[in-house]
């Protein structure tokens, strides 16, 4: 009876952590360090299918064949669930290795899974992942193991619904619902944030603002569906031409800025050159015709142009803009300080 | 199979899914107690979906967190054969043992077991009384 409550308010402290846990590690973690009051396990793992993500929180003597073992066990499993076989080589692996057993009981290198439970995370019929217990020793869980780790899983699986919820909350507050590109709101904060590097770190920032040229005229022969396409196809193209680091963002209608971190006037005018070129020659297919469309672009970049502000970097690609229409639009133009 | 009456009267189609009735309730009262009765009901739907596509009268199972309901079922098909009903019973219940093992080893399989198969012959014995 003693036992029973002892392990009853282990539980309930754990459920207490998962509870309290903001992000998956923290999540993995704070039930790893909390299980082994309740369990003997070698590694207790938890694969999360939206980011194909397995987290193992193991013994510090966990051989790698015997976590490749459990990895490829707990997607076994999932296979069997119906849940389409997730290849081992395609999930990334985020693994803790904690001290569970005193040293002289260390782990045997050749060390095989003996022992296992494994359970769907599953709310509303949706199976988000798995959650698993394994070890070295046979038979090492029995009925009231299972009880215990299903009401563990129960509740992980109510906070990974929340996470998800809350990260699809977050989605829509940063990015721009029908081209996927980042949203405005989101583009003022990165670029204080790249200001702020740029400004005190001494590195070069530069934008470059993007407009098509003539996309009423689009609109009004077409369609706003087929605008629609013809947006999402430029944010896909700007997407694909530009480096890992940048930031690519909606600024609103048929206009674009792009973020290009540590990139030299040089650099831009040649990353938005490309841009240029290849929407000139991308044929955009509408219906039965062929679209040929051209984009404006103005380039402002820190330290070339002296501004002192996010707002001066704005406003300076815009004003080049500006003079990219006006010089008769499908070009680039770097800004130009008025002349004293 | 043609649908025989015994002497008490009632079809033996309908003493078959009876008997069922009652396994499965006792599978769903033994493991619910194991791994909840969310991850229960889910793993009843998944076999039902999937035996179900060889076994269609097996969909008018209603699997819910309150367990198991054959009510529509005992309505619908109790002119099916009974050996058809013991065929389609034999492989959810064989699926559903599958993925507990899969999950828990003999955890779940060894409460299960002794209940599963004095059914599963009384079963056969029922269809196979002349």
């Amino acid at each position: 009876m003693r036992l029973i409550v002892k392990n009853l308010n282990i539980l309930r402290s754990i459920l207490n952590t998962i509870n309290t846990s903001f992000e998956m590690k923290e999540l993995v973690e704070s039930a790893g360090n909390n299980l082994p009051s309740l369990f003997e396990f070698s590694a207790f793992g938890l694969f999360w299918k939206e980011e194909s993500t397995l987290y193992l929180y193991q013994e510090e003597s966990c051989p790698l064949s015997f976590t490749q073992e459990v990895a490829k066990n707990m997607l076994r499993v999932l296979n069997i669930l119906g849940e389409g076989a997730e290849e081992l080589d395609r999930v990334t692996l985020q693994i803790e290795k904690k001290k569970l057993r005193p040293s002289h009981m260390a782990m045997d290198p050749k060390a095989t899974l003996k022992s296992y439970l494994t359970l769907p995370l599953a709310v509303e019929e949706e199976i988000m992942g798995c959650v698993s217990l394994n070890s070295d020793q046979p038979n090492a869980y029995d009925a009231q193991d299972l009880q215990f780790f299903s009401v563990i899983g129960y509740q992980m699986a109510a906070t990974l619904k929340h996470y998800q919820r809350f990260s699809s909350i977050k989605t829509m507050a940063i990015y721009d619902t029908l081209t996927g590109l980042y949203n405005r709101r989101y583009l003022e904060e990165r670029l204080m944030a790249e200001t702020q590097k740029a400004f005190y770190g001494g590195a070069s920032l530069s934008l470059v603002m993007v407009d098509i040229d003539h996309f009423k005229k689009v609109n009004d022969t077409f369609g706003h569906t087929t605008g629609d396409l013809v947006l999402k196809e430029i944010a896909s193209l700007l997407k694909n031409s530009t480096r890992k680091k940048d930031t690519v963002a909606r600024y609103g209608g048929e206009e674009f800025v792009l973020i290009l971190p540590e990139a030299g006037l040089e650099v831009t005018v040649a990353i938005a050159e490309r841009i240029r070129r290849q929407i000139e020659q991308t044929p955009f297919e509408v219906g039965q015709t062929q679209l040929n469309l051209t984009v404006s672009l103005g380039i402002s970049s820190f330290p070339s142009h002296h501004a002192h502000s996010k707002e001066d970097l704005i406003q300076m690609a815009d004003q080049a803009l500006y003079d990219a229409k006006r010089g008769g639009r499908n070009r680039v133009c770097v800004y130009n300080p008025p002349q004293r | 199979m043609m649908v025989k009456e015994t002497r008490g009267g009632k079809w033996t189609s309908d003493l078959v899914l009876d008997l069922y009735s009652n396994l499965l309730s006792e599978v769903w009262d033994v493991v619910s107690a194991l791994i909840g009765e969310a991850i229960l009901e889910l793993l009843f739907t998944l076999s039902v979906r999937k035996i179900g596509e060889k076994y269609p009268f097996l969909n008018t199972l209603n699997v819910s967190e309150a367990g198991i309901s054959m009510d529509r079922m005992k309505q619908e098909y109790r002119v099916l054969s009974p050996l058809e009903i013991h065929r389609g019973f034999q492989s959810l219940l064989n699926h559903l043992l599958t993925l507990f093992s899969a999950l828990a080893e003999g955890v779940i399989s060894r409460e299960v077991f002794p209940k599963v198969f004095p059914k599963v012959r009384e079963a056969e014995r029922l269809i196979s009384q002349k």
